[in-house]
């Protein structure tokens, strides 16, 4: 589904990224974990097209197209989902209108007739429970006033919503209380298919108790340094990066 | 100006030697007049929209009886200059949406005469091209225990030029006055300008005032948020400038006339 390769990725000329390699596939979920500064927020936002950031060594492949080639909004219309780890906030523009729009320009781009207002009303309140989210708050403005946990909730509403095949979690779990963060958890888990793949970016172990992470990745620096499974999320919870750091050095 | 609503709404006649009376829920429309009294006697209540599609000079002066209510609009769809002054009686209430669409000079000066009184003014301009607006408001709070609270944006693309004047004036007898003010303006280009001048002027002691005003950029961060969901950079612009001027048009006090500004508003942000 996805594969990258020697992907270099630079911020006002400062790379960051430094040689990626990591292929997903259909059914799987990976962990991405790594001490504060190793470049996962920059691999997601790479990813998903955020132009902050140049590209300018590797290849990225999904579905078996160049993603780098897309746009941000085709990037997400062919099924890339970047779940925000801080969710912007739009005054005046309610969720419900936000993602009407959403979804049906995701079925156009598919060939598909737009939703009827009774389809999306009745989706819209299907998704919603997948993450206990009260429907009244897809009449408020976009995260707008919303808790920590609820900008959270509606990053994983909007996942649910648009049904990506590849969603990208970053730090989906941080700032959330231990009720949330299990609302949260469980809805990935559910969204959860054969036919799709979710990579979490992740600092803390206690979410992969939730979502199981078939591979395990150490970022730093900007690359992959170690991939083990689930265990290794374990080992890091108890013993740092340190040990792995010093075997790079 | 193609507007659907607007086309089917009843002209209003005003007899010149007598006030309104009653209370009417109707949506009247009145075009260009030149010159405006309106005199509503006590608790009479109108609902009036003022359309401005010519680029002359007016003057509406506006009278509210006791607990007279008075829902008003002016839409300029022409770089029209007018003057709207009001005065108002006990326990009144003005709700008065000035909508700039293309360009225009808007004075508003309401008078808070009787106690109880309450105004609420809002404004919006939606600049494009080379066109400029002026928005003024004036709120005197002239007696005790009187309510005002006002809220006007502003955007601007191409090299338009807004500007925004407000003051609220507290007369030294009037205390307990609850006044709010406040101005948010959007630039959409490089080239465009926003003035904006908000001003108290308080000689009471025992007052609530606030003010405050904002000039600000599209938000950029918001602009990827949204292309991350599938929305393209033309969509996602728009979506957020919807954002920032429907819901200071939906509170202009009547269901009809907010449906004829919106579709007014919503042409007009296609432009820009």
């Amino acid at each position: 589904m996805l594969k990258v390769t020697n992907l270099h990725a630079t911020v006002d000329g400062k790379e960051i990224l430094r040689g990626i390699n990591l292929e997903v596939k259909s059914g799987e979920v990976h962990a991405i974990m790594g001490p504060n500064g190793s470049g996962k927020s920059t691999l997601a936002s790479v990813l998903a097209g955020n132009e902050k950031f140049e590209v300018t060594e590797g290849s990225v492949e999904f579905e078996g197209e160049d993603l780098l080639d897309l746009s941000i909004e085709d990037r997400a219309r062919k099924g890339l989902f970047l779940g925000f780890q801080y969710p912007v906030e739009i005054p005046g523009v309610t969720m419900a209108n936000f993602m009407k729009l959403a979804v049906n320009e995701q079925r156009k781009f598919r060939g598909e007739e737009p939703l009827t207002a009774a389809e999306y009303l009745k989706m819209m309140r299907e998704k919603a429970k997948i993450v206990e989210l009260d429907t009244k708050m897809t009449s408020r403005a976009v995260n707008e006033g919303f808790s920590g946990g609820e900008k959270k909730k509606n990053e994983i509403f909007q996942m649910a919503m648009l049904d990506p095949k590849l969603a990208i979690l970053d730090e989906t779990d941080s700032g959330l209380d231990i009720d949330a963060l299990r609302i949260v958890a469980t809805g990935v888990t559910k969204l959860h298919t054969e036919q799709n793949a979710t990579v979490v970016i992740t600092h803390y172990q206690r979410l992969l108790d939730y979502i199981v992470p078939d591979y395990v990745h150490v970022l730093y620096k900007g690359r992959i340094i170690h991939t083990g499974d689930k265990s290794l999320a374990l080992k890091l919870e108890k013993e740092g990066y340190d040990w792995l750091i010093n075997e790079q050095q | 100006m193609q507007n659907a609503i607007l086309e089917q709404l009843p002209t209003l006649h005003i007899a010149l030697d007598r006030p309104i009376e009653g209370r009417s829920e109707q949506l009247y429309r009145v075009d260009d007049p030149s010159c405006l009294e309106l005199k509503l006697a006590a608790d009479a209540r109108l609902k009036l929209l003022v359309v401005r599609s010519q680029a002359a000079t007016s003057r509406v002066q506006i009278e509210l009886g006791e607990r007279a209510e008075l829902v008003l609009a002016e839409l300029f769809v022409a770089d029209a200059e007018t003057t709207v002054e009001v005065q108002q009686g006990a326990e009144s209430r003005l709700q008065l949406t000035s909508l700039q669409l293309g360009g225009g000079v808007g004075r508003y000066v309401v008078n808070l005469m009787g106690a109880y009184a309450e105004s609420r003014v809002n404004g919006l301009f939606a600049l494009g091209g080379a066109e400029r607006s002026s928005l003024t408001i004036r709120t005197n709070h002239q007696v005790a225990d009187c309510r005002s609270y006002s809220e006007v944006r502003g955007l601007a693309g191409g090299e338009a030029v807004g500007r925004f004047d407000g003051m609220v004036y507290v007369a030294p007898d009037a205390q307990r006055t609850d006044a709010f003010q406040q101005n948010r303006n959007m630039l959409l280009s490089e080239k465009a300008r926003i003035d904006t001048k908000p001003q108290l002027e308080i000689y009471a002691d025992d007052v609530k005032c606030s003010h405050g005003a904002t000039v600000g950029q599209m938000d950029q961060e918001a602009i990827y948020y949204l292309r991350q969901r599938g929305l393209d950079e033309q969509q996602a612009r728009r979506l957020q400038l919807t954002g920032f001027a429907d819901d200071l048009v939906m509170r202009c006090g009547c269901e009809e006339m907010c449906a004829a500004l919106l579709e007014a508003l919503n042409a007009k942000l296609n432009r820009i």
